[in-house]
């Protein structure tokens, strides 16, 4: 049995390898918690291997996605990273803390202190001009001063965070998507009019965990 | 009587004929890093400077020296011709401009050797100061390449292969060519290779060009490595097929 992890900033996605059993838990309530295999912050004191984020999130979507092309988005709490393949090769990838910085955990941090339902808010035509969550944050309650309601500014909001992601991963007309924010249904309806959204949940990474046991089971059998 | 050994600080790749008669004193390479000195440029240069340009002045401000020779040819950038001219104001020290403009190529055997990439960039800078003869062998096929200047933290070439190849300005600097710009342009086909510049260094500019034609990996940073640039460049090796 094998406990893998990835320890985001803000959420902990856990998978026991035996039971199939998958845990999401907030990182405040997961500082004991130790893991065979781990990616994500402090990953490497938290266990005897760790691979970083980008490989997880490539092998990760090499698993799920049954495609040689695709281009996978993966927006966290604190980042956005992206990987592209190309014909199962590398093509390109990014990832991103300063500009992204704080655009997830912002989205949620607004959720709550609204006390927003984001599967009942439609998108927003305009957008905030996110540079980074907390400048994005300045203008949004700017709005509301405004007049702006707190939903339609949030939404604002949310499609820029969106139109932000979609160019930072070169504007394709399909793409997927990893993390927490695959639940918030207004970030999905963000993006532009005809770009294909697919979203893949929060465990990506640690099915690239998965491959990278697979992987290192092969290497020690020798093959 | 012998004249008393002097303490010279250099920037850049001065030519060696200006070099070589100082190398009976104690020569210092300004670029590199020197433990326990203080950070004094941060008030003195804008917060849009490398640095490198950066350690520097503050090199030079701290290790009492009686001499700067500057290298301020093509080789070195507008920021050190702006840094010889800010020391020769805070300095009562002679501060000598000289201009390497060599062709004539000493080679590469160090860039292209089999050696751990962090390895050669030592024994590159140092022969700066210590010209040594060297046994080595070269690397057949080198698995990826760094391009570039020599980086302030020396971890990113912890993440190369042995045997990667070195090119960019720190090859020029090796052949002792450094404003050989074709030199500085070669690249060799079929490597993964990434290209580096310190932020806010200008060469960013031709480090991204060459990263898109040549399918390869552009990364830069301000002084210490930052996580993610390390994660860019492991992945890339990995998924180009350098790392195992």
């Amino acid at each position: 049995m094998a406990r893998l992890a990835d320890f985001g900033t803000a959420w902990t996605k856990l998978l026991d390898t035996d039971t199939g059993r998958r845990q999401v838990l907030p990182s405040r309530d997961a500082h004991g918690i130790r893991a065979d295999i781990a990616t994500g912050h402090n990953a490497d004191r938290r266990a005897p291997r760790h691979v970083n984020e980008l490989i997880a999130l490539a092998q990760g979507g090499e698993r799920l996605i049954r495609e040689r092309d695709f281009v996978l988005l993966d927006v966290g709490s604190r980042d956005v990273k992206y990987v592209h393949l190309r014909g199962g090769e590398l093509a390109a990838m990014d990832w991103e803390t300063t500009c992204g910085a704080l655009t997830g955990f912002t989205l949620e941090l607004l959720g709550r202190y609204y006390d927003l339902d984001y599967s009942a808010i439609p998108p927003a035509d305009l957008a905030v001009p996110v540079t980074c969550g907390v400048l994005g944050m300045e203008q949004l309650f700017e709005l509301v001063s405004q007049g702006v309601s707190e939903a339609d500014a949030v939404a604002r909001f949310a499609r820029g965070i969106a139109l932000n992601a979609h160019r930072f991963i070169g504007e394709p007309g399909r793409f997927y998507l990893s993390g927490g924010m695959c639940e918030n249904r207004l970030f999905l309806r963000s993006f532009p009019d005809g770009v294909e959204v697919i979203p893949l949940g929060r465990f990506v990474l640690v099915e690239g965990l998965v491959a990278e046991m697979q992987r290192s089971a092969e290497t020690a059998a020798g093959g | 009587m012998p004249r008393p050994r002097r303490r010279i600080g250099f920037v850049g790749c001065p030519p060696e004929d200006v070099l070589a008669p100082r190398r009976r004193h104690e020569l210092i390479d300004l670029d590199n890093l020197v433990e326990g000195v203080e950070a004094r440029s941060q008030t003195i240069l804008p917060r849009t400077t490398c640095r490198i340009i950066r350690r520097i002045l503050d090199n030079a401000l701290s290790l009492n020296l009686d001499e700067i020779v500057i290298d301020e040819g093509y080789g070195k950038c507008d920021a050190a011709r702006g840094l010889a001219d800010v020391l020769a104001d805070l300095l009562s020290i002679p501060i000598v401009r000289t201009r390497n403009d060599a062709r004539a190529g000493a080679g590469t055997p160090i860039c292209d050797s089999d050696l751990p990439v962090r390895r050669k960039m030592e024994l590159i800078l140092d022969g700066l100061v210590k010209p040594q003869a060297l046994t080595l062998r070269a690397e057949a096929n080198p698995r990826a390449a760094i391009w570039g200047v020599p980086a302030a933290d020396f971890a990113l070439y912890e993440l190369f292969p042995a045997g990667a190849q070195v090119l960019g300005w720190t090859r020029c600097l090796e052949n002792r060519t450094p404003a050989d710009g074709e030199l500085e342009l070669f690249v060799p086909a079929n490597v993964p290779v990434v290209f580096f510049a310190q932020t806010f260094c200008p060469k960013n500019v031709i480090a991204q060009h060459l990263a898109r034609k040549h399918h390869g990996l552009h990364v830069d940073f301000d002084g210490v490595m930052s996580r993610t640039v390390r994660a860019k460049i492991e992945a890339y090796l990995r998924f180009r097929g350098a790392l195992d």
